[in-house]
């Protein structure tokens, strides 16, 4: 009889817990319309660029700035099942592709910073110099003799996209079955400690690989190996997701953090960022052809006249 | 800074936090417990009635079926949450709910983790029951309704078991809610997939902290359900 009596005791204590627990779950935060999802890399998000703008953002719109570091790759990937509501990536070729299919309305460069190869310090496969090209094909013939290593991203993101152009370019193949060449599947920090161990040469969005270098967490060893090789360029954009195919997303706040990155308020602020002394962003709305991309006339119209009320 | 000066930075933090409060690792902390807690009560609500169902009936393919739902114990939490993520996302069946991102999608998936960890263990301490104990039940002709009453009972301690095998791998699990979940500052950061990120920032100390916490909380959570246990060990026959 005393065995019954604790057991429903035990069983009145679980279920206590199980309503107690479960009710909360059941009823959606207040502010949840006023929440804007920015599917973006790691890049923007691990650099802490996100968590420097969100208190701006929040403050001038009362929204609830949240994001999701995704691979480039698999961030279009949740754009285009409309889980987001914006996307932040750095991959031209498939934010271009995002758009002709429709998923996306506009897109639009906001910022800019630049990768580089980095490697050993004592540099074994004599690659160093700002022609990215040439630094390719030299660690491509030494790691060919077994002279070094390259680490690649392997993840599907922007970085992996531009190391696979800058092989196209550098009329390196057959890579990817070599012993020189190991695929990390990982974000950027994790490559970046992976090639540090293995003493081998990667490439990197400049922000990620300083952060990770002035951190005194972390020991890495590796160096520059090339820069400033306008090949190099890392172009941001912003693209606004099409709220005729997909009527959950929140476009009336997405548009507003479009207007909020491109004013000169949000652009002041890019600029200002910076992490151990170092800016790691460089705004570049509106002025594209400085860094010797094609100027965006038509989107800028577009977005001055969203800006006006139009 | 070497490992172990990283690790023990990272237990001063966690030290830290405990004491001062930190209202946003407080928060993060609250929502694992919450998560974990739900899902392994709700995978015990599915998870047991079946267990009893599949350990009592006789029917063609039994031993495929748990063989099956033990397999299902090892399934990787990242395909759990590719799945989940696939039916909750907007393009998928489930996608009216609107509960992508949201704590309910956590739930959802590690209750999927849970579930065959609670049904199985109940298989197996079912199938490990004296077959007299039935047979006086049915001998008996007690109701189905008792009869299943009194089986589970005698089976709590095995229960309790199944109850700390899927909080650990409810409470531990990263893949699951950082897919479903989205790792949301403030609304779906949880302990584990806060580790990752911190990890991702280099801020190695941090991790550990979270870490450390993690295994307290576990810790406690534990201490409860085997003071149970023992309490029911000591009460049986």
């Amino acid at each position: 009889m005393a065995q019954k009596k604790y057991m429903l005791k035990g069983l009145l204590v679980l279920a206590v817990i199980a309503t107690g627990l479960a009710l909360p779950l059941m009823n959606t935060p207040s502010n949840v319309g006023n929440r804007l999802i920015v599917a973006t890399t790691t890049s923007t998000a691990d650099t802490g660029l996100l968590d420097y703008l969100k208190p701006y953002f929040d403050e001038k719109y009362s929204a609830d700035l949240v994001w999701l570091s995704l691979g480039t790759g698999q961030a279009i990937a949740v754009a285009a099942r409309g889980d987001c509501d914006l996307l932040l990536v750095h991959d031209r070729e498939r934010e271009d592709e995002f758009i002709s299919s429709g998923n996306g309305v506009l897109r639009v460069t906001v910022m800019y910073n630049d990768f580089v190869i980095v490697g050993p310090p004592d540099d074994p496969a004599n690659a160093s110099g700002t022609d990215a090209i040439r630094t390719m094909r030299k660690i491509a013939e030494s790691g060919a003799s077994g002279g070094c290593v390259f680490v690649s991203r392997g993840d599907g993101s922007g970085t992996e996209a531009l190391e696979k152009k800058l092989w196209e370019s550098s009329s390196v193949c057959g890579f990817l079955l070599s012993g020189w060449y190991l695929s990390a599947g990982s974000g950027m920090a994790a490559t970046l400690r992976v090639a540090n161990e293995l003493g081998a040469y990667t490439i990197s969005d400049r922000g990620t690989f300083y952060k990770l270098k002035d951190s005194i967490n972390e020991s890495l060893s590796l160096v520059v190996i090339c820069e400033n090789d306008s090949r190099l360029l890392n172009p941001y954009g912003v693209v606004l997701i099409n709220s005729s195919l997909y009527p959950n997303i929140n476009s009336d706040l997405a548009q507003k953090f479009l207007l909020f990155v491109t004013s000169p308020e949000g652009q002041d602020l890019i600029g200002n960022y910076t992490v151990g002394g170092r800016q790691l962003f460089f705004p570049i709305y509106g002025q594209t052809e400085k860094i010797g991309l094609p100027r965006e006339y038509e989107t800028i119209a577009y977005i001055e006249n969203l800006r006006k009320g139009g | 800074m070497g490992g172990l000066e990283i690790f023990i930075d990272g237990t001063i933090r966690a030290v830290e936090i405990i004491l001062s409060g930190n209202p946003e690792i407080f928060q993060i902390t609250l929502l694992s417990l919450r998560v974990s807690l739900t899902a392994t009560l709700l995978g015990a609500l599915f998870g047991i009635p079946v267990g009893y169902l599949v350990a009592i009936r006789n029917f063609p393919g039994k031993s495929l079926c748990i063989a099956v739902i033990n397999t299902l114990m090892g399934i990787p939490p990242v395909v759990v949450g590719l799945v989940v993520y696939l039916m909750l996302s907007s393009d998928g069946p489930l996608g009216f709910l609107r509960i992508l991102y949201t704590p309910s999608a956590m739930v959802i998936a590690q209750t999927v983790l849970t579930f065959p960890v609670t049904c199985g263990i109940t298989i197996s301490s079912i199938i490990s029951l004296n077959p007299r104990l039935k047979e006086t039940l049915v001998s008996l002709s007690a109701p189905r309704f008792w009869e299943a009453v009194i089986l589970i009972n005698e089976i709590r301690i095995g229960i309790i078991t199944s109850f700390i095998t899927a909080f650990g791998a409810a409470i531990s699990e990263v893949g699951a809610i950082m897919m479903v979940g989205g790792n949301l500052l403030g609304y779906t950061r949880a302990l584990t997939t806060a580790i990752v990120l911190y990890t991702n920032k280099g801020e190695f100390s941090m991790a550990i902290a979270l870490g450390i916490i993690l295994l307290i909380l576990a810790l406690f959570v534990n201490l409860t359900l085997t003071a149970l246990q023992m309490h029911y060990r000591r009460h049986k026959g």
